[in-house]
């Protein structure tokens, strides 16, 4: 196997995970939460649609927005590229990878087969590093597994090149210029403005701030759409894993803002901003609380109207707490 | 979220989470899932409840093999029809064993690729009985016909 000289590590999640270790490979020192918060991470989205299984919300902003965020607000360039034939995908990996050159693709999550198989649902949003290759294997670091892991190349070829909704298409990106100066605390401004107007201001009315309101009425109606009791049971209990377990640093990645927000603080040196990492980390703690009643009743099979009721009660504080929380933030930075 | 309520001790399924560490700064702390910690039975007992519903529901000839992946796999309707290039109309035939039984092998096929199966499978399943289950495994051989695929039934090694 020819491997790369590249620092693998965990992180909360894998896109942020994934460009911030190779602007760190790249000798940009950054952090995971400035990356996600500079890039406007944060977010919220309720969706019906068929191609789900069932309605799903997100909590971040749109897969491949952190490249394209850093990139606008930071003066980094990346190299990005996606293939309509896979040879030529499979070839322009290669070629990177004998240049020693680190490189984040997408996949589709399913054929990650160094993760249990519970949790490998197909998803083509998700991003790793390539950093090494032999004849038949590849070498990845993954920001949700602990160490380096292998793939055959056949799996990552099959992974890279699925079709469906938001299909990778062997989508290759790396950073390929990283300015001299950087003016981070512009950066830094930019991307909470941005944050903050879209929980806020956009006139959609499944996004945002709007976005928990509508998932707060609609979570009552979700016994009509399951199949049975066990149905509902594991939709319900899935709240949990969108807000913990699909890599969001915990409370569907309030406390990764938090920190960021901690870490925007200090360098510009803003106690206002300070607090309302404070504040952050409390309205993490509530949604966290939502995860945990959410995986109870569900366990418990506790899912009648009552239950389903207070269940969308807390999910509709959460909404007035950031509702508040965002407007005074949006007007911090305007 | 205080550093130590963030503690939990489940090696199959770690994960980072960010924290309030002792001195009030924020940083991250690798973790695990709290979830798969505490109910990860809850939900294999669900898995093997609808398995058992969806193969008596495919022994009446109620739904098709097609369906049984696509609650099976939790893939949604839209997102199949994406995968496999089929429009949802056929698809939701499909859905059904008159569709089904008229399907062609290469249609076929295109499903079996979604489904990470081999296309034998759409008509056919080797289950492993329970007692078994961790002293053996059925391991999948592709042939250079896309059509054949070899299933051996393998003695796991140790650790795998």
């Amino acid at each position: 196997m020819k491997e790369i000289n590249f620092k693998h590590k965990m992180a909360a999640h894998c896109e942020s995970g994934t460009v911030t270790a190779l602007l760190n490979h790249s000798g940009l020192e950054i952090t995971e939460p400035m990356v996600f918060g500079i890039a406007s991470c944060i977010f919220f989205g309720y969706f019906e649609s068929s191609n789900f299984p069932f309605p799903m919300f997100i909590v971040r902003n749109k897969p491949g927005s952190i490249r394209k965020n850093i990139a606008k607000r930071l003066g980094v360039k990346f190299y990005n590229k996606s293939f309509k034939k896979p040879q030529q995908g499979i070839d322009k990996l290669d070629s990177l990878l004998s240049d020693s050159q680190p490189v984040a693709t997408q996949v589709d999550f399913f054929y990650m087969e160094y993760l249990p198989a519970y949790i490998r649902t197909h998803m083509n949003v998700h991003f790793l590093s390539i950093i090494g290759r032999n004849e038949t294997n590849y070498l990845v670091s993954d920001s949700y597994h602990r160490e380096k892991a292998e793939l055959s190349a056949e799996v990552l070829n099959k992974a890279r090149f699925v079709g469906g909704h938001m299909a990778p298409k062997g989508f290759l990106f790396y950073p390929d210029y990283i300015p001299e100066n950087i003016d981070f605390n512009k950066a830094i401004v930019k991307g909470i403005k941005k944050a903050a107007h879209d929980m806020i201001k956009l006139p959609v009315p499944f996004v945002g701030v709007k976005g928990i309101r509508k998932f707060a009425r609609k979570v009552t109606g979700w016994p009509e759409l399951a199949r049975d009791v066990d149905h509902l049971s594991h939709e319900i209990m899935k709240i949990n894993i969108f807000l913990e377990d699909q890599g969001t640093g915990g409370a569907g990645f309030r406390f990764l803002y938090a920190t960021f927000l901690q870490q925007a603080a200090q360098r510009l040196n803003d106690g206002q901003l300070e607090g309302m990492s404070k504040r952050m980390m409390a309205i993490g703690d509530d949604w966290r609380n939502i995860s945990y009643f959410a995986a109870k009743i569900g366990k418990n099979r506790d899912l009648g109207k009552e239950r389903l009721n207070e269940l969308s009660q807390m999910i509709n504080v959460m909404a007035d707490k950031e509702q508040a929380f965002f407007s005074e933030l949006y007007k911090m930075v305007k | 979220m205080k550093e130590k309520e963030a503690h939990i001790d489940f090696d199959l399924h770690p994960l980072v989470l960010y924290v309030e560490k002792e001195d009030g700064s924020y940083g991250s702390k690798e973790s695990a899932s709290y979830l798969a910690d505490h109910y990860l039975d809850d939900y294999f007992e669900k898995v093997k409840k609808w398995n058992f519903e969806l193969k008596d529901q495919l022994d009446k000839g109620e739904i098709s093999p097609v369906y049984y992946y696509m609650i099976m796999l939790e893939l949604g309707e839209g997102d199949l029809a994406s995968r496999t290039g089929i429009s949802r109309r056929k698809l939701k035939k499909h859905f059904k064993m008159e569709a089904f039984e008229k399907m062609s092998l290469k249609l076929l096929k295109r499903y079996a690729d979604v489904f990470d199966v081999p296309v034998s499978n759409m008509l056919h399943f080797t289950v492993i009985n329970e007692k078994d289950q961790e002293k053996l495994k059925i391991n999948y051989q592709d042939t250079n016909n896309p059509y054949i695929t070899i299933s051996k039934i393998e003695v796991k090694n140790e650790g795998n």
